[in-house]
């Protein structure tokens, strides 16, 4: 490693100990700086928290999709089992269809879906247009649309067209995907990462012991570098520059200033009249309805799509189906997603009476539901996703192009405002920190 | 399937270039040829430089782990690999000479990494006899095997060893460079060692070559993962060259067949192929090494040959020798 220059820079202080919080320390220290991570919780690892069962059961918050070349990165690889297959289906008419080929078996889907690659293109300006010049109105009205508005809380007419990110390849690359699936016996990853090619070598896989795993690996070498129970009450700015945190009343001076909150909350801990905007940026928050069954490989694949109105979530997933390790054998782990608002009847509802919605609606899927029900485990996210409002879409392009404070970084998903997976993140974060440290080498040189 | 073998330590890494972490992943492996740990690793490609390299790459106290008694360069011999083993050493033998074909009849040569002294004894056999041959290797089971062929080995890394006063005329590193943790400061310290003028001949895996393009994703026998740490083409070999302080005489790319067969086997091993398929692909079979020749001679012609053979001398302009 090439020596930096001698510098008597105050350390670089991160904002939250999640998965990209700590990358980006980690990624720091590789680099010759100094970093404090300051978390306002008790524990570390953010949005990537995993929970356990006295009986054996593995809850994670959440799905999350970690592929071999991720996990190789950050140093988990020999800790993570092999995903051998994942699949996704949706549920309609009383049957499941392979998604997104599947959906082609039904003829007024295929009509549709042709239709819209002949017709000429009209200008797409809301989410509603671009799935429907995509798909077709059939899978667009019947589908697509009603998952989105569950998911996002908002009318698809009234989000951005930047919701529908296209797989990127296209339909042949994914289709020479799935065959080197089946061929390697390995669930190769398909649109799960963007800042890295896709290939029939890059495939998912799972920590043994649940998504935790990796702030742990991430943190060994840390040390003391990470503060928890230490909340971030300030960011201070100067001219226009990030040059500390308040944090327990103290004012500790920082060569730069690095967040992961939700973007939000960081303009909240400012003055900057440039930060102010991004208040109004809003997320979707998710309640999880883990339900633990008898018997394993009991829905139709991994992730079931459930765009019908008699079910009160909109998607189920069989974790186990993928990572069996997750349960203890000879049972499973379901999981019903439902969009909420923090605040709202969704989010404080009973944890029992979710249960009983879920398991009502799940009956109609797997018949023996009720009989072979083991327990169940609600977890609640506050910032699942963000929304891509229509009402502030030059605000969040504007966050697209940086804070506007000189060494002030806001990262991750929530501090990106990005639909982006772990993985994503984690590459894009690496090269924001990597473009800081450069810049602050630089300045010292100078 | 969790391994109950011992992960190795490892540590980060960066462009042996231009210093920095600006990278993005190419690909991802396993030590599919020794199965010395349970890792993964990960191969970047430098966005400045193009230098390919492992980050992380197992830290210096696992070389003992990532190079096993029974590895190769250890352990060439007749007995074991038979023809092939003949067929190399003339073909080699025939490439060092017109390499080294300039120098004068009492020319001091350095062989860094010599191993097991392969090619040095190959230099002593075809050579001019007034050639003093000496060489450098870390792994002292390696230099010990040299030593009982009757070569001089300096064990230890070439910018401790101490070679006495006198400057070498030629210094070759043959599949060595792709090894090294710090290959500039190697180089630097070659460059030192070289009377001006003096040459070094390099060779090295081609990052430039057809296998590496259809194989880099995780096949790719010149990956040898986890042992080689940094990878070249033919415009970074000459950059980290030119900034050590040399001149380019010559580059060009050099017919082998020994990626080709690793990538195969690397790929049948990986997808879990029935043995005898896989074996079928090694150092071991002549049938895969001569038909692989034959199809990487063609790449050569079209300058994508599976390796990097290149020539630089020490060059004159530098008066003192470079800071390490």
């Amino acid at each position: 490693m090439s020596a930096r220059p001698a510098a008597d820079e105050a350390p670089i202080a991160i904002i939250g100990s999640g998965v990209s919080g700590l990358a980006a320390a980690r990624e720091l220290m590789h680099l010759g700086f100094d970093a404090t991570v300051y978390e306002s919780s008790n524990q570390i690892g953010g949005m990537a928290d995993t929970q356990r069962d006295p009986d054996g059961f593995i809850f994670d918050t959440g799905a999350h999709f970690i592929t071999n070349r991720f996990a190789t990165a950050i140093g988990i690889a020999p800790l993570c089992r092999t995903v051998h297959r994942y699949g996704e289906t949706v549920w309609s008419d009383g049957r499941a269809y392979d998604y997104p080929f599947g959906l082609m078996r039904n003829p007024r889907y295929l009509r549709g879906a042709i239709n819209a690659r002949i017709r000429s293109k009209r200008s797409v300006e809301t989410a509603a247009d671009q799935f429907r010049s995509e798909y077709g109105s059939e899978i667009a009205d019947e589908v697509a649309l009603p998952l989105l508005e569950q998911w996002s809380g908002l009318p698809a007419d009234r989000l951005s067209p930047a919701v529908a990110d296209k797989l990127p390849g296209g339909i042949l690359a994914t289709l020479a995907l799935k065959l080197s699936a089946r061929a390697t016996n390995r669930a190769v990853a398909i649109g799960y990462c963007r800042e890295a090619p896709q290939s029939a070598n890059v495939w998912h896989v799972y920590p043994e012991n649940g998504i935790a795993t990796i702030c742990a690996a991430l943190t060994t070498e840390l040390g003391d570098a990470v503060q928890t129970g230490n909340p971030v009450e300030r960011v201070l700015t100067t001219d226009g520059r990030a040059v500390g945190v308040v944090v327990n009343g103290r004012e500790i001076p920082a060569a730069a200033v690095i967040s992961t909150l939700p973007v939000p909350h960081l303009a909240a801990l400012t003055d900057e009249e440039s930060l102010q905007p991004f208040r109004e940026l809003r997320y979707r928050a998710m309640v999880f309805v883990n339900i633990m069954l008898r018997g394993c490989d009991v829905m139709p694949d991994t992730l079931t799509w459930t765009p019908g109105v008699e079910f009160p979530c909109f998607r189920i997933s069989e974790t186990t189906r993928s990572m069996p390790w997750l349960a203890p054998t000879g049972s499973t782990i379901i999981t019903a997603d439902f969009g909420a608002t923090v605040g709202d009847s969704t989010w404080t509802e009973d944890d029992q009476v979710l249960e009983e919605m879920v398991l009502k609606a799940l009956c109609a899927i797997v018949p023996s539901a009720r009989r072979d029900f083991l327990g169940s485990r609600v977890l609640r996210s506050a910032f699942a996703y963000p929304i891509f409002d229509l009402a502030y879409e030059e605000t969040r392009l504007a966050l697209g192009r940086g804070t506007g404070i000189e060494r002030l970084l806001s990262v991750g998903r929530n501090g990106e405002f990005a639909h982006i997976l772990m993985e994503d993140s984690y590459w894009r974060t690496l090269r924001q920190v990597r473009a800081l440290a450069a810049q602050l080498n630089e300045s010292v040189q100078n | 399937m969790i391994s109950s073998q011992r992960a190795l330590e490892t540590q980060p890494a960066c462009c042996c270039i231009c210093g920095t972490r600006d990278a993005e992943p190419v690909g991802v492996g396993e030590d599919f040829e020794y199965r010395t740990s349970p890792d993964s690793f990960l191969a970047v490609r430098c966005t400045r430089c193009g230098v390919v390299y492992l980050d992380p790459r197992p830290s210096m106290n696992e070389l003992e782990t990532i190079y096993p008694d029974d590895y190769h360069a250890f352990a060439f011999d007749e007995a074991r690999f038979g023809i092939v083993y003949k067929a190399r050493s003339r073909l080699e033998a025939r490439r060092l000479l017109k390499a080294l074909s300039g120098l004068p009849s009492d020319a001091r040569i350095l062989d860094v990494g010599c191993g097991d002294g392969f090619h040095l004894d190959l230099l002593r056999q075809s050579g001019p006899n007034g050639w003093r041959l000496e060489g450098v290797e870390l792994d002292h089971r390696a230099a010990t095997i040299a030593r009982q062929r009757g070569i001089s080995v300096h064990q230890g890394r070439i910018e401790d060893a101490d070679l006495g006063q006198s400057r070498f005329d030629a210094v070759m590193l043959i599949q060595t460079i792709e090894h090294l943790a710090d290959p500039m400061r190697a180089l630097k310290a070659i460059q030192r060692l070289l009377v001006p003028g003096g040459l070094l001949l390099i060779v090295t895996d081609n990052t430039g070559s057809l296998d590496f393009a259809i194989a880099k994703r995780r096949h790719w026998g010149g990956y040898h993962w986890p042992r080689h740490w940094y990878l070249f083409n033919a415009s970074s070999l000459k950059e980290l060259a030119t900034r050590s302080g040399f001149e380019t005489v010559d580059i060009s790319t050099m017919t082998s067949p020994v990626n080709w067969t690793y990538s195969v086997r690397n790929a049948l091993d990986d997808w879990g192929a029935p043995r005898r398929l896989v074996d079928f692909f090694s150092l071991e079979s002549p049938v895969a090494l001569a038909a692989f020749t034959v199809f990487d001679a063609f790449n050569t012609l079209a300058r994508r040959g599976a390796l990097l053979r290149a020539v630089f001398a020490r060059a004159q302009s530098t008066e003192e020798p470079l800071e390490s």
